[in-house]
């Protein structure tokens, strides 16, 4: 019976000679970044254990923070703790740096990656929905070359991202929260911490007088993927924000998920506390009180 | 009678460190897995892979290379494929009826655990299933429609006082209410672990993280065909138990045992977590429900409570939690018409067990959620409420008890009340009013937990102790007590040598407290029931006492010329002369070569009467007592619910060390938050379906909140020095205590547990009626 | 199947160890260098008994593959800490408490404690609480351990103040 002492284990060093490993099928090992979420996966017997994998953990390329073009980028490779302690991300992406505060606890975030936790594409993937608001792009890459892929289109389905073969994600791309903005996180876990999320969103919104700018909001656990919510940004943009228009907003919200009841919650209070959460974003932004608490 | 105690005791009161914090901390403590066991095999269970059927056969896939490993089937089995418990109905390994998902059906041992694994994975079971029975809704629904012959009951029981339903039935006005409890697992940090070895000249070593060395050697001896000298029990250091440890481990014991037979050579079983979750043993799920009447002046004129418990499987220890579900229900309120009607249904899951309340939990629930709702029928508030009716030095419990010595009630009561600010901050309580941001709650519990076993358990067992003078690891003289109780954590291998060190006049150093052992041990009892510090206690303060007088006398004789000798403090004391230090006259008498041991067996005050039958009289010997302030905020948002403080007051008779003790309570009003709020289990598809930690969620350091703890001393007159019980009563009131405080902050009743955000937007906007 | 070869520093001491595939550091700890002070209660990342500190960074060796952690990181687990006088210090401190009971939690609760403490020597009680949050206990309800770990706090403090 398959341990894990029986797996392959190819470890490269440089971004190269992963690519390299990834272009060949017979060296194409499923990708290990932190390993958080897949070796308990393939402990649990939930997800097979592979013959081979790729040990991205000694690749350098990947855990680099850095700031270009306006852009930040995020290694695929930068661990929760390292997003949560950089200046660049503490100070332009709030919502991911309470993201990644709210994975497990302080032994996960040492280990786990941003790659590895978008790449593991779990509708409560804690990193998904700051990304979405942030409209990150997801660069992959191969020997071919790179692409650029918006976070939105990258997330498929239930555990499928558009991520070929012979691909790894090197990357994000993100836009800085915007001046005049403020970025909001809220989840709604089993306790106080180290809890999969039953819903968590994201939200960046830019206000002027009273009236909406811009806003982004995403929410996970409410769907195959996260998601971003059109309909009720549509609804808001350029508005005056009133308490009416809180309740349509909280109402059109509710359309737009599509939550199922699993063990952690139910259908109809995903539902519910999906619109509420983003009720709380507004209404914290109407009364000038900080965010909600996560 | 009733003052709080004044205390002359050098040790007994004072919180000593703890013996066994210092290797804990260096990572020095061995549990059974650092035990290194060269040659050892690693055992793994098939299990059956439906709830319910009949087993057709057990197909062994050619396959698999089966001289590698070594298996056992019932065929097997020296004896009789039996487990002696309780009913005798649960076999060690199922040959033909199948009653729980996962029921062992044939034991694998092999060099690794990797490949037992595989070898369970090449049996396959040739199965006919039959309809199972799998949740306790399911079971309530028969029997209140009067299907109750589909179900197997395990027990039932009922206690009768005056005539409840006489008085209901004339009364204009019954109150009615249902409550549920469910699953909950106990969790211990350090999965079970059991290991065994055959013994030269026949028989068998089992060593493993176990509550009860003499649980295990008995039940094992149909099974194993040999009689108990040929089984010796020998507890490990054990991470946590809280009654997971006590009657379970003769399972895993049993496996390891036959394995090791067979294969002539020791066999261990360490369960991961996964496994553990699976297939060991839950808290009773529950179903009480409370018809009451109040007589004109406020009092409660009658009540009559239905119990039902969700046995699982086999019958095991459920009548014993049965008990103390019936004897907890009603008591806490001057009442002279009460029926408690309790009843064991067996269903298609893993046998319930032993955990920390043991039935009294789920009785509170019921009883002190009810009471909030006969409060506003009376027209009182529930501190008042409780202040008017609840049972008092000279009241009469449920079973005729007189409450006569050592009676913390109404002080807990009051204390906590005032501790808390109660009736102030009831004004402050929002019911759920629009527009506030936050809606604040509090609410009150009053409990009891009764200490030792029911009735004249404690007489009939005669349990005993004894204390011998040798050599400690030091290579210092000092006494070493052989008696069954375990540490689990909760430092009975501390108090109880505080105990006999106080008894015995000499320091707490000099006294060392093994790992028991059933070869050396003599038979205390188990570690259960709340009972170790109160009765095995008491059996070594006196053992202790004995040994001192001993020890003057054998001194007397031998160091001091014959003139009379008092031992105080370590020192040896005589008129005229220097005194002498413990060390100095011990190394004469040990090289005198006469042993020094003394030995003591629990007496049971005799004017407690107790008749089983009937269940009527005196149900414990002692009872504690205690009261829960819990309070609340829920988020109008959200719904979360956030507990802000727990005020809580007990009086659990002398306190033996003050500092194990707040940790004692601390620990176990934690894992009640976990019980009220957020440990949720059903079984889906035949097992547990929060199988992982992941899924099953306890408390972490970001979930308490502010406690402000409080012990009363109520010692117990007869059971010198006075302790009472402490373990369990942790866990009996914090749940309805919480669950009342949410009534008050969202005006919403919630009776079943956990109480989580789902279940109030369910009751509050789908008009859901509380289930 | 591949065999890999690592040499690290384990609590001050450099140790070479030689292990197949993804091995879980856990089990290099506990079976091939005999640290049993090193727990597994879960083996899936969640209740912290097999804390160890990387670089000075916990984490839960059993999710952690053994190939992972590069040639000369320094490992700590709660068998080193005694070699350490902040670990001295959280253990009289655990021991002082009462922040011990059954003690299975303990080594990794022992872990995260010193991560805390060598890196914020003046944390807050939220800051406590979170940092040993991914430390499951079930019998001290975590109280006792969080007012150890405020002593050593305050000890580290009043140190500090008197050499100034």
């Amino acid at each position: 019976m398959k341990t894990l002492e029986d797996i392959l284990c190819r470890q490269p060093e440089t971004l190269r000679e992963a690519l390299t490993l990834l272009s060949d099928e017979a060296t194409r090992g499923v990708l290990l970044s932190g390993g958080t979420d897949l070796i308990v996966q393939w402990q649990a017997g939930a997800v097979p254990m592979p013959e081979q994998i790729i040990d991205l953990s000694a690749v350098p390329e990947l855990k680099n923070i850095s700031e270009q073009d306006g852009r930040i980028l995020i290694g695929a490779g930068v661990t929760h703790a390292a997003i949560r302690n950089h200046a660049l991300t503490r100070g332009a992406l709030p919502a991911l740096v309470a993201s990644c505060a709210s994975i497990g606890a302080r032994q996960i975030q040492s280990r786990g990656t941003l790659g590895g936790n978008v790449a593991n594409a779990s509708p409560a993937g804690d990193a998904s929905p700051a990304l979405l608001v942030a409209d990150a792009c997801v660069v992959t890459a191969s020997l071919a070359g790179e692409r650029c892929i918006p976070m939105k289109d990258f997330l498929l389905d239930y555990r499928k991202i558009d991520r070929h073969p012979d691909e790894l994600i090197l990357r994000f791309e993100l836009t800085p929260c915007p001046k005049g903005g403020i970025e909001l996180f809220s989840k709604i876990g089993t306790r106080g911490a180290q809890a999969i999320s039953k819903v968590m969103g994201a939200c960046r919104i830019v206000m002027h007088k009273g009236i909406v700018e811009q806003i982004a909001l995403a929410l996970g656990s409410v769907a195959a993927t996260a998601i971003r919510l059109p309909e009720t940004e549509a609804l808001l943009t350029g508005k005056t924000l009133t308490e009416k228009l809180v309740d349509e907003a909280e109402a059109c919200v509710m359309q737009e998920v599509h939550p199922i009841a699993d063990i952690r919650s139910t259908a109809e209070y995903r539902r519910w506390v999906s619109g509420r959460i983003v009720r709380g974003f507004l209404a914290s932004r109407m009364t000038g009180f900080g965010p909600p608490s996560c | 009678m009733t003052q709080q105690s004044e205390s002359s005791f050098r040790i007994i009161g004072h919180s000593v460190t703890r013996s066994d914090a210092e290797d804990k901390v260096r990572g020095k403590a061995q549990y059974l897995d650092d035990l290194p066991m060269p040659g050892v095999w690693y055992a793994d269970v098939v299990r059956a892979p439906v709830p319910c059927g009949k087993l057709r056969g057990l197909h062994f896939d050619e396959s698999f290379d089966w001289t590698q490993v070594v298996t056992v089937t019932p065929e097997d089995i020296p004896g009789e494929n039996i487990v002696d418990m309780t009913g005798l109905d649960m076999p060690f390994l199922a040959f033909d009826q199948i009653q729980y998902q996962g029921e062992p059906l044939a034991l694998i041992a092999a060099p690794s655990k990797a490949l037992a694994r595989e070898a369970v994975r090449h049996v396959r079971a040739e199965v006919e299933e039959l309809p199972a029975i799998q949740s306790i809704q399911e079971m309530v629904e028969r029997h209140k429609t009067g299907w109750a012959d589909s179900l197997r009951l395990l027990e039932k029981k009922e206690i009768r006082r005056g005539d409840a339903e006489k008085v209901l039935a004339d009364s204009g006005k019954v109150l009615e209410g249902e409550y549920w409890t469910g699953f909950q697992e106990q969790l211990y940090i350090e999965p079970q672990s059991m290991a065994a070895e055959p013994m030269e000249g026949g028989g068998v070593y089992i060593r493993g993280s176990i509550q009860c060395p003499y649980y295990v050697a008995p039940e094992l001896m149909k099974a194993l065909n040999l009689p108990l000298e040929k089984i010796r029990v020998e507890q490990t250091v054990t991470g946590g138990a809280f009654g997971g440890k006590e009657e379970f481990p003769t399972l895993p014991g049993g496996y390891c045992a036959l394995l090791a037979m067979k294969a002539g050579r020791p066999v261990k079983m360490v369960y991961d977590r996964h496994e553990d979750i699976l297939f060991t043993t839950k808290r009773h799920p529950s179903w009480t429900r409370y018809r009451t009447a109040l007589a004109e002046d406020g009092s409660i004129a009658a009540m009559e409570v239905d119990m039902i418990l969700d046995g699982g499987a086999y019958t095991t220890i459920s009548p014993v939690v049965l008990y103390r579900g019936i004897l907890h229900a009603a008591l806490g309120y001057r009442c002279e018409n009460v029926t408690v009607r309790g009843y064991v249904y067996a269903s298609n899951s893993f046998p319930c067990g032993a955990f920390r309340g043991f039935g009294a939990p789920q009785a509170y629930w019921g009883l002190e959620s009810h009471v909030e709702d006969l409060a506003e029928q009376a027209g009182l508030a529930p501190d008042d409420f409780r202040l008017k009716n609840c049972l008092q030095e000279g009241d009469v419990t449920p079973t005729g008890q007189h409450l006569l010595t050592s009676v913390g009630t109404p002080a807990v009561l009051k204390e906590a009340l005032r501790r808390s600010d109660f009736h102030e901050k009831l004004a402050r309580c929002d019911h759920g009013r629009p527009d506030a941001k936050s809606w604040y709650g509090i609410g009150v519990s009053f409990f009891a937990h009764g200490a030792g076993f029911t009735g004249d358990g404690e007489a009939k067992f005669g349990s005993r102790a004894a204390i011998e003078l040798g050599r400690l690891s030091d290579g210092g003289p000092g006494l070493t007590i052989y008696a069954s109780s375990t540490e689990m954590g909760q430092g009975a291998k501390t108090v109880l040598a505080q105990m006999a060190a106080e008894g015995a006049g000499l320091p707490f150093e000099r006294v060392f407290y093994p790992l028991p052992d059933t070869r050396v041990v003599p038979d205390s009892g188990p570690t259960v029931a709340s009972r170790t510090t109160m009765v095995v206690g008491n059996i070594l303060y006196h053992a202790g006492h004995k040994m001192k007088r001993l020890l003057e006398e054998t001194a007397s004789k031998h160091c001091f010329g014959g003139a009379s000798v008092r031992l105080e403090d370590g020192r040896f004391f005589a008129e005229g002369v220097a005194a002498r230090l413990f060390e100095e006259v011990a190394e004469v008498l040990l090289a005198q070569g006469e042993p020094l041991r003394t030995e003591h067996q629990f007496v049971l005050p005799p004017h407690i009467r107790w008749d089983q039958e009937h269940f009527v009289g005196d149900a414990y010997p002692a009872y504690s007592w205690a009261c829960n302030v819990a309070e609340v905020e829920v988020d109008p948002l959200t719904l979360r619910i956030h507990l802000r403080k727990i005020t809580a007051v007990y009086d659990v008779g002398r306190i033996i060390n003050p500092m194990l003790s707040i940790g004692q309570l601390q620990g176990g009003l934690v894992q009640t938050i976990g019980y009220a709020l957020m440990e949720s289990m059903q079984v889906r598809k035949g097992l547990y379906d929060a199988n992982r930690l992941q899924t099953y969620i306890i408390p972490t350091a970001l979930d308490v909140p502010e406690m402000d703890l409080h012990f009363l001393e109520y010692p117990c007159g007869e059971l010198a020095p006075g302790a009472k019980g402490l373990g369990e009563i942790t866990m009996n009131g914090l749940a309805p205590a919480i669950g009342n405080a949410i009534r008050r902050a969202t005006g919403c009743s919630l009776r079943s547990i956990p109480m989580r955000p789902e279940d109030l937007y369910a009751t509050l906007y789908q008009g859901a009626k509380d289930q | 199947m591949n065999t890999i070869t690592r040499t690290w520093v384990v609590n001050e001491v450099e140790q070479t160890v030689t292990f197949e595939g993804l091995r879980r550091l856990l089990d290099v700890l506990r079976e091939d260098l005999r640290l049993t002070g090193v727990k597994e209660g879960c083996g899936e990342g969640e209740c912290g008994a097999c804390t160890v500190l990387i670089n000075g960074e916990p984490v839960t060796s059993c999710i952690v593959p053994a190939v992972q952690v590069p040639e000369g990181a320094e490992i700590l687990t709660v068998e080193g800490l005694e070699k350490l006088e902040l670990g001295r210090r959280i253990q009289k401190a655990y021991i002082e408490k009462g922040s011990v009971q059954c003690g299975f939690c303990t080594p990794g609760m022992l872990m995260s404690s010193y991560a805390l403490l060598s890196r914020n020597s003046r944390p807050t009680e939220q800051e406590i609480r979170e940092a040993h949050a991914g430390n499951l206990c079930r019998c001290t309800g975590y109280e006792k351990i969080v007012d150890a770990v405020r002593a050593v706090a305050d000890e580290l403090e009043r140190g500090t103040r008197s050499t100034v």
